[in-house]
């Protein structure tokens, strides 16, 4: 008792171990601010944005490869794992990439530029409490804060209807998934009399009231399987992914869905072990691992089966992030089932992976669609991209290059990624893992048919209408140089990347010592 | 020359690469696409020039592979970049640069749009051939046989005939659906070696076949058939065997004539080169039980792809059906698991590419002339084109087997094969051997029905369409791209021994294998080796 009221009276307040969540706050508060005083400053609010991106990333760096005993910071509620670095990595990827992506779209419309930079930098500190929080409440902050920021960005473009619907639906539906989460929160912490995940973890074997776990445990799974949009909780997504501005869909299918799964993954992966012993606890880990396993087949399959019926680019990109989550799904129940700690650090860091491949490839494939879409996104049928291929070569190729990439072909990130996450399921030889290796391996082959499609209409087709190659910005040309280099180099020399990741911060540190 | 002798392989296959770069480099800096051809063919010919240092002399390898090269690629998941070359594979490389510079020429005139394009893709094409055939680690070779999809679903796409957006599409997903399950297998292959032997896991093909040989890997049993139907899927559909084989028609029509060609010559052969490499090597047990199904399908496919084809209206999709017709026999001569059936199947696959090659050449010179294939089209041919007609009557005889030509050698040598096997069961009223090896017999007979009649309709008779009149005869180009060929013909037809010592011992190793006796022995051996062990 005393401890614990030393901890409420003297709590340890560790500003270093968050750094790179402050700097991005930090950013995002001065992006707000100068936009008060000078508002419409694209250049210089950008380059804040991405000062501040690029200066959390080294922080993150600093911190884990320096020696630091953040064993007690925040009394316990910040992690400081290999699961928050590879997925902090991600996110902040994905956030510079979104910024350079959206000048394209910012210049063509009249967007608020400054409370645009802002929003997104906020929701980018939201997604990297998700991976760092090692609270349930922290994890359910972050998670606020990141959806309060997508909901506005959804809709930024006021006066299209399609936007406003965007951002409506994802509001109300998001809201909901919100209160099951919490809900579920609560009562798993009326069941282990924490909210804090390894206090959970260490006593879940001799929770109080063992049908609150289960209860709370589904509650947890609908509340996060809407944020990472698995099917059958997947509705919102392609109307959502559809009127939203194309590069907030880019960032919306690679930086929140990454983020969910970092959060998603620690809560049930590290926070709902199997106990040896205890009846209940084992209950609800075979159940989440089965109800997973289930989900990500049903992912799958609706997800790559309804993108073949579409007939907008960016419906049918937003189809396949439902289905790519399924993927990275089948790692994390490799996760769930892994029988070591190694096996199962290997397995998050898979996901981790995965999550990586599949945001370079998903905001290159974004990048060259804002580019085309045109005012108001309205070249965004399979049509318009009809015979486009050699009047714009190197769109057209490095599109197509994303495009194989998604499908998993060797030398293209997303193969090594595919890899990666089949392997632990596999390597359970669990049945019903087995059969959703096959199932998602067979899934693949459907959606060459999607992806080829973009191909088949670009290369194979005739143009009939006039048109002309859009002039590619600095700025987007540097997104398409970085994704085309993180394709072709994760796909080849994956080996640095994922050292890095399995690296883990205290191994590191013990190496220093 | 140290170097490039140590480095052989890999050289083989970077240097199709480099020769797209320049190809590309060249167009973009001097934007004049005509010479892209020009420099394409000193590529493709350089390259057959070094894979002729495959004759000379190497080390053999400790584990029986020649120009072996392994180092390390991505140590994450410990997978290597191991390649080397055997009996097994030696031929089909030379084949593969063989058969490009051929495939080059013959494009000569027919590229009417994006010419940088078509040879950056047909470049990029042997890179990952060549990769397929000398790849020894199982991601890497999945990796070469995947890539090896691209270009080719570019090549039908886009130079391809009416119906070139469907056969292309088709010719991608069938592909990919086979060989993503043999990925799941391959994983499993990785973990299950890490399970049994207590180490990392291997992608490995020597470590893993030295494990496997030991007993160590344990793949009988359910196991054993999933990974082997898994593996055996992925190749059964590129071979193509009955009934998964119906990309194969549409891929061939709609694909260029270089695109034809390489397809018949060197990609079919990616599935059968993987049964004998990997399924009857690794799972010998599964590849013994399961013969009796790949035997019926072989023949199967022997029958019904020659009937097929004796129907056929259009010349090229009577050819493609052939090859389904050819590729039932390799099939067939490697399931009887006997010497000369294996020895006969690996050398069809050389005939095969040359003779069918040669077909799918010609059949592409009269359509550039003529732009039509249709068999009803002409007729009277030979009195305008004598040359051609005499070279297609002669390279359609290699087809059908005349002896003397090579598709004899490889024939008889696969029904000998099958006659001798003890593949099936045995009765004591009826050999099911001998059974699988006469309705395979009609086969040839189906053969020259099918080629002989198309021969009559197109050349003999009288002219009938005036369009056929005025058509020159072949040119020299045309004439000396068949010549290598046809002396191939001739030259395997009346000594094939060069051919089959150099893969002698590879096949009967192999044979060994998975028959599972010491010295070349048959099931029975096998058999009362097993009912040994349990008496004991």
């Amino acid at each position: 008792m005393n401890t614990i009221l030393l901890q409420v009276v003297n709590p340890n307040v560790n500003v270093t171990s968050i750094l790179p969540e402050v700097i991005v706050a930090v950013a995002g508060t001065l992006v707000m601010i100068y936009d008060c005083f000078a508002p419409k400053q694209k250049i210089v609010t950008g380059a804040i944005s991405l000062v501040g991106l690029i200066l959390a990333t080294i922080a993150l760096f600093a911190l884990w490869s320096g020696s630091y005993d953040f064993a007690n910071a925040w009394n316990g509620m910040v992690a400081f794992d290999n699961l928050r670095v590879s997925f902090t990595l991600v996110m902040l990827f994905v956030s510079a990439m979104t910024i350079l992506i959206s000048t394209v779209w910012t210049e063509r419309e009249d967007v608020p530029i400054g409370e645009y930079h802002s929003l997104l930098l906020f929701a980018t500190v939201g997604m990297m409490f998700m991976a760092s929080g090692n609270d349930m409440v922290i994890l359910f902050l972050g998670l606020e804060t990141l959806s309060l920021s997508t909901y506005v960005m959804a809709g930024l473009r006021k006066s299209d209807l399609k936007s406003n619907e965007s951002a409506l639906k994802y509001f109300i539906l998001g809201s909901f998934a919100s209160a099951f989460l919490l809900y579920g929160m609560a009562l798993i912490y009326g069941a282990t009399a924490s909210t804090n995940i390894t206090e959970i973890a260490a006593k879940i074997g001799t929770a109080n009231f063992p049908a609150l776990l289960l209860a709370g445990g589904a509650m947890l799974l609908i509340g996060f399987g809407f944020k990472i949009a698995t099917v059958p909780f997947h509705v919102w997504t392609p109307d959502v992914y559809e009127g939203a501005p194309t590069p907030v869909t880019a960032f919306m299918a690679a930086g929140p869905k990454a983020a969910g799964f970092a959060s998603f993954l620690r809560v049930f992966v590290l926070g709902f072990p199997v106990v040896a012993g205890a009846t209940a606890t084992n209950y609800l880990h075979g159940s989440w691992v089965s109800a997973l396993a289930l989900m990500a087949m049903l992912t799958m399959i609706v997800g790559n089966v309804a993108a073949i019926l579409q007939n907008n680019v960016k419906r049918m990109l937003a189809y396949s992030s439902i289905a790519h989550a399924g993927y990275a799904l089948v790692g994390f129940v490799g996760a769930g089932v892994a029988k070591t700690s190694e096996a199962r650090d290997g397995a998050i860091n898979a996901v981790a992976f995965y999550l990586l491949t599949y945001a370079v490839t998903n905001l290159g494939a974004f990048a060259v669609v804002t580019l085309l879409g045109e005012k108001n996104d309205r070249r965004t049928e399979f049509e318009d991209y009809n015979g486009i291929g050699f009047k714009a070569p190197v769109l057209s190729f490095t599109l197509s290059l994303f495009m194989l990439s998604f499908l998993g072909l060797p030398l293209t990130a997303g193969f090594i990624g595919k890899i990666l996450v089949f392997g632990p399921a596999i390597q359970s030889g669990e049945p019903l893992l087995t059969v959703m290796v096959v199932v998602a391996v067979i899934c693949t082959a459907i959606s060459a048919y999607y992806y080829l499609r973009l191909i088949v209409v670009m290369f194979f087709k005739e143009r009939l209408t006039e048109w002309t190659e859009p002039k590619i910005p600095i700025t987007l040309a540097t997104v398409l140089i970085i994704t085309v280099i993180g394709v072709f180099g994760l796909g080849l020399f994956s080996d640095r990347v994922l050292s890095i990741f399995k690296t883990s911060p205290t191994a590191t540190k013990a190496q220093l010592k | 020359m140290n170097y490039i002798t140590e480095n052989l392989l890999t050289i083989l296959i970077l240097l199709p690469v480099f020769g797209a770069i320049s190809v590309l480099g060249h167009s973009m800096f001097w934007k004049n696409e005509s010479q892209a051809k020009w420099i394409t063919l000193f590529w493709v010919v350089v390259n057959f020039v070094i894979s002729l240092l495959l004759f000379g002399s190497s080390q053999l390898s400790a584990n029986g592979f020649y120009f072996e090269k392994n180092v390390p690629w991505i140590e994450a998941i410990n997978t290597n970049y191991h390649v080397g070359v055997d009996g097994l594979s030696f031929w089909l490389v030379i084949l593969t640069t063989f058969i490009m510079p051929i495939a080059i020429i013959s494009t000569w005139g027919a590229v009417e749009k994006r010419h940088t394009a078509f040879y950056v893709f047909l470049l990029l094409l042997e890179s990952a051939m060549i990769g397929v055939f000398v790849s020894l680690d199982l991601l890497v070779f999945y990796l070469f046989f995947e890539a090896s999809l691209v270009p080719m679903f570019f090549l039908i796409g886009i130079w391809g005939g009416a119906n070139r957006i469907y056969s292309a599409v088709k010719f991608f997903i069938y592909t990919a659906l086979g060989s993503l399950l043999m990925l799941v297998a391959i994983i499993a292959l990785y973990y299950i070696y890490a399970a049994k032997m207590g180490t990392a896991g291997t992608f490995d093909y020597v470590l893993l076949v030295n494990a496997a040989k030991l007993g160590n890997l344990d793949l009988v049993g359910t196991t054993g058939t999933l990974l082997f139907f898994a593996f055996a899927l992925a190749f059964s559909i590129k071979v193509p065997l009955f009934p998964v084989h119906t990309w194969l028609p549409d891929a061939h029509t709609d694909a260029p004539t270089a695109g034809s060609v390489i397809l018949a010559a060197v990609l079919l052969k990616m599935g059968t080169y993987g049964l004998m490499r990997f399924n009857f090597t690794l799972f010998p047990e599964a590849s013994r039980e399961f013969a009796p199904i790949f035997i019926t399908l072989a023949v199967i496919g022997i029958i019904y792809g020659a009937l097929v084809a004796m129907v056929q209206t259009d010349v090229k999709r009577l050819v493609a059906y052939s090859s389904v017709s050819h590729m039932g026999f390799v099939i067939l001569g490697m399931f009887s698991f006997t010497e000369q059936g294996m020895q006969g199947a690996l050398y069809q696959m050389l005939n095969h590419g040359v003779s069918t090659g040669a077909l799918f050449l010609l059949v592409g010179f009269i359509y550039e002339r003529r732009h039509t294939r249709a068999i009803s089209d002409f007729g009277g041919l030979a009195n305008s084109m004598p040359l051609y007609a005499t070279l297609f009557v002669f390279t359609a005889m290699s087809s059908v087997g005349l002896p003397f030509l090579n598709g004899f050698v490889g024939e008889f040598l696969i029904m000998l094969g099958m006659w001798k096997s003890h593949a099936l069961t045995i009765t004591s009223s009826v050999n099911w051997n001998y059974v699988a090896t006469m309705f395979a017999g009609t086969g040839v007979i189906f053969a020259a029905v099918y080629l002989l009649w198309m021969i009559q309709r197109v050349f003999f008779g009288k002219i009938t369409n005036a369009k056929n009149k005025g058509l020159s005869d072949l040119s020299w180009r045309e004439i000396g791209l068949l010549a290598p060929l046809l002396f191939l013909m001739v030259y395997m037809g009346v000594y094939p021994t060069p051919f089959l010592n150099k893969a002698k011992e590879t096949v009967v190793s192999i044979q060994q294998r998975v028959v599972g006796g010491e010295k070349g022995g048959s099931f029975e051996k096998a058999e009362v080796k097993t009912e040994n062990q349990l008496k004991h």
